[in-house]
């Protein structure tokens, strides 16, 4: 088995398997008596191609069958493979096409693969620069208009909305307001830009913090901005922002979906951009004592991005667990109410409504280099779910070790 | 040549299906059947000597006239090989509290039996059946992505209407794997006819009027043409496949949106409300659709994956929906082909 080298994201200096994050502790799998699971399922890999090359030897050496090798380079159509549910679902009785090569990861056929309908916005220098109408219009300059005009392009035609709620119309409203608080209230500054590819999935995956998702607010503004063409990035919410009144038609409109198996599926295979919080509430209800130490991540989005053979993005936001700390978090209280939490910070709940305002802090928003388990492993391995864990855990320890390195 | 069996021909749904099979070379005998009188743009399918297209009244939730119908000379004769399972939902159809048949909802002893004759039915060797997409369970918030494998809504508590449609899927689902008889289940959401009018939905359809809404929520529906469901029974029967597909047009639009389009005006009301007015409703046995289930269906949204479609029966939506300016003026709901 060739050697293949762990993803090194970070400098050198920093190696994420011998030097534990700083806040993380010990490192899980260090001192593991049991196998890697990264090298087993290499090794796995290994021989099923092995496996795959001598069954092709044999099946061609009778007679050159030219369906047999048309079959060989003909994507099966398959779906991505779904977990058991208890609730009935649906199977067709039509052929399923035997396994073949393109089911293992082989750069050389990755990038037929991976050639779907992308939903993608125009090139900014193709964009005619619309007129100015109203107050909204006239706070942002030439190029974040055009940003703005790039981004009413992911709707099909003049259709108004998306399958997903988002509404270009709703876009123009509230982009000046945040691009305004992105601009002089919390004086975005960001780096890494360049490893958001230009079209094709991605998941951008970063800390969590603050009573408000200001840091996805941010994360958007600071995207769209700053990729040609402009990328809209779909922040997932979590189900319970779905059942807030008025706020899930506003995150709706503006783009945002909820993490279900089913939007994350078709928003990838659309090769959009998702940015997900992957400690969930848990990083919202960090208190002060916690601020920048990553909880536990959920491995949802490595099982997706795996399947839709989508590289990750560690993404590290400073500044989002200044703008509300939390002193207390009155869980008892939060589970009688039904709320998530029931925070008690320097302003909140002595200023009503008001307290939950986030402070004028200032952001940094870092990219890392993009993780790309995809080209390691098949969609099969979204499947292995100690796997699937060791790899969430490796973003969990390069977003914080991202995290430890700026702000100091 | 396929000789095909119709239900509920006599609604609107049915009609675009009869009127799309008829124009079909490959199909010969069209046995419709439907509770009332045939419609008047039947006339010229049933004109002449011989006609292609059969109109039959029966009541297809009572079992003896099923019976005698599939024992019936003409029936034989026919030797038909496709049923078609359009459900009732015109103007006639009673939406929340479907009349009980045996214990059955009128939908569901309907799609039982039809079933069930059709298996025993030798000649017989498709069904394809209309069902809803409403019948999956919808998870918090205004769009959801829905694809045949989502869940069900088994939830005790969902509303008469739907709870029909989730028995009547589950039925055909049963024979899906049939080797005897080749099942194709369409799932279709919110259908648009021309003129504005909706079927289908669990709180539009019917004739225009007073809906509720869930305060602070207005969730995408999904859209299809009535035309574009034609399409796809004809696609259904012409391909050899079985299973369930979703079937959705490209217009997805909010239900206020939706409601104001087709001359609904709706009531904001706060969601603890809701499921008040629902229950009074029941309890005092009113069939408005004014509470219209309190369910999720007024406060989540849903489109539909129509992948599997696409691949396997080759539909794709042909037809757009929205305003467009009628004869007289007035802007109203139309379908127009792209």
């Amino acid at each position: 088995m060739s050697e293949i080298e762990l993803p090194t994201p970070i400098e050198e200096t920093a190696n994420p398997l011998t030097s534990p994050g700083r806040a993380l502790g010990r490192d899980p799998f260090a001192d593991l008596s049991d196998p890697d699971p990264f090298e087993e399922q290499l090794d796995r890999l290994e021989a099923r191609r092995a496996n795959l090359a001598v069954t092709q030897h044999r099946a061609r050496k009778p007679v050159a069958n030219a369906a047999t090798t048309k079959r060989l380079n003909v994507k099966p159509a398959t779906r991505p493979k779904t977990p058991g549910k208890s609730a009935p679902t649906a199977k067709t009785t039509a052929g399923t096409a035997a396994r073949t090569e393109d089911d293992l990861p082989n750069r050389d056929n990755l990038a037929r693969l991976s050639q779907r309908r992308w939903s993608t916005t125009p090139p900014l220098a193709d964009i005619e620069l619309p007129p100015a109408k109203g107050l909204a219009d006239r706070l942002l300059n030439a190029d974040e208009r055009r940003v703005l005009a790039a981004l009413a392009h992911l709707v099909e035609g003049d259709a108004p909305y998306d399958r997903f709620g988002y509404s270009p119309e709703a876009m123009k409203t509230a982009f000046p307001f945040f691009h305004a608080l992105y601009r002089f209230y919390f004086r975005v500054q960001s780096e890494g830009h360049e490893h958001i590819a230009d079209e094709g999935p991605v998941v951008l995956a970063g800390n969590h913090g603050g009573l408000l998702p200001f840091d996805a607010a941010m994360a958007i503004i600071d995207v769209a901005l700053h990729t040609d063409p402009p990328r809209l990035v779909r922040s997932v919410v979590d189900r319970w922002a779905g059942t807030l009144p008025w706020i899930n038609i506003f995150f709706a409109r503006v783009g945002q979906v909820v993490g279900t198996r089913e939007n994350f599926t078709k928003l990838l295979n659309d090769g959009q951009s998702l940015l997900v919080f992957p400690e969930g509430i848990d990083g919202m209800r960090k208190t002060i004592a916690h601020r920048y130490r990553l909880q536990n991540f959920r491995v949802g989005f490595i099982e997706h991005a795996l399947r839709a053979r989508a590289p990750i993005v560690p993404v590290a936001f400073i500044g989002s667990d200044d703008q509300s700390p939390i002193l207390f978090d009155l869980k008892p209280l939060a589970r009688k109410m039904g709320i998530p939490v029931a925070p008690i910070t320097p302003t909140f709940p002595w200023f009503g409504p008001l307290g939950l305002l986030p402070y004028p802090v200032s952001y940094r928003i870092i990219y890392g280099e993009p993780l790309r388990y995809h080209e390691r492993f098949g969609p099969d391995a979204a499947d292995d779910s100690r796997l699937v864990r060791y790899l969430a855990n490796q973003v969990r320890r390069t977003v914080q070790l991202l995290i430890d390195r700026h702000r100091q | 040549m396929t000789n095909i069996l119709v239900t509920h021909a006599d609604e609107p749904i049915g009609r675009r299906v009869i009127k799309n099979l008829y124009h079909d070379p490959d199909v010969e005998v069209i046995f419709a059947l439907g509770s009332g009188p045939p419609p008047r743009k039947f006339d010229a399918y049933l004109a002449g000597s011989d006609p292609r297209v059969t109109y039959t009244r029966l009541d297809l939730a009572k079992h003896r006239p099923v019976r005698d119908l599939f024992h019936s000379i003409p029936f034989r004769s026919a030797e038909i090989d496709t049923a078609v399972y359009v459900p009732r939902h015109g103007a006639g159809a009673s939406p929340a509290a479907a009349p009980l048949v045996g214990g059955l909802s009128e939908r569901t002893a309907e799609s039982r039996l039809l079933l069930q004759h059709c298996l025993e039915t030798r000649t017989i060797r498709n069904l394809v059946a209309i069902g809803s997409a409403f019948v999956y369970r919808l998870p918090p918030g205004n769009a959801n992505h829905l694809s045949e494998d989502s869940e069900l809504n088994l939830d005790p508590n969902v509303m008469p209407e739907i709870r029909a449609w989730i028995d009547c899927d589950m039925i055909f689902h049963s024979e899906v794997h049939s080797e005897r008889l080749r099942v194709v289940l369409l799932r279709v959401p919110t259908v648009v006819a021309a003129g504005g009018y909706v079927y289908l939905h669990p709180s539009l359809a019917g004739r225009p009027g007073s809906r509720v809404r869930a305060l602070g929520f207005d969730p995408i529906c999904a859209l299809v043409s009535d035309k574009d469901v034609a399409r796809a029974v004809r696609a259904a029967i012409k391909t050899p496949v079985s299973g369930i597909f979703n079937i959705a047009g490209g217009e997805v639009v909010p239900l206020s949106l939706l409601a104001r389009w087709t001359g609904h005006w709706s009531i904001p009301v706060p969601g603890p409300l809701l499921g008040m007015l629902d229950a009074a409703e029941r309890v005092l046995g009113i069939d408005s659709r004014l509470g219209a289930g309190g369910g999720a269906q007024l406060r989540y949204g849903f489109t539909l994956d129509t992948e599997r479609a696409a691949a396997e029966l080759g539909f794709r939506p042909q037809y757009r929906i929205g305003l467009a300016r009628a004869g007289d003026g007035a802007l109203r709901l139309e379908t127009a082909s792209v």
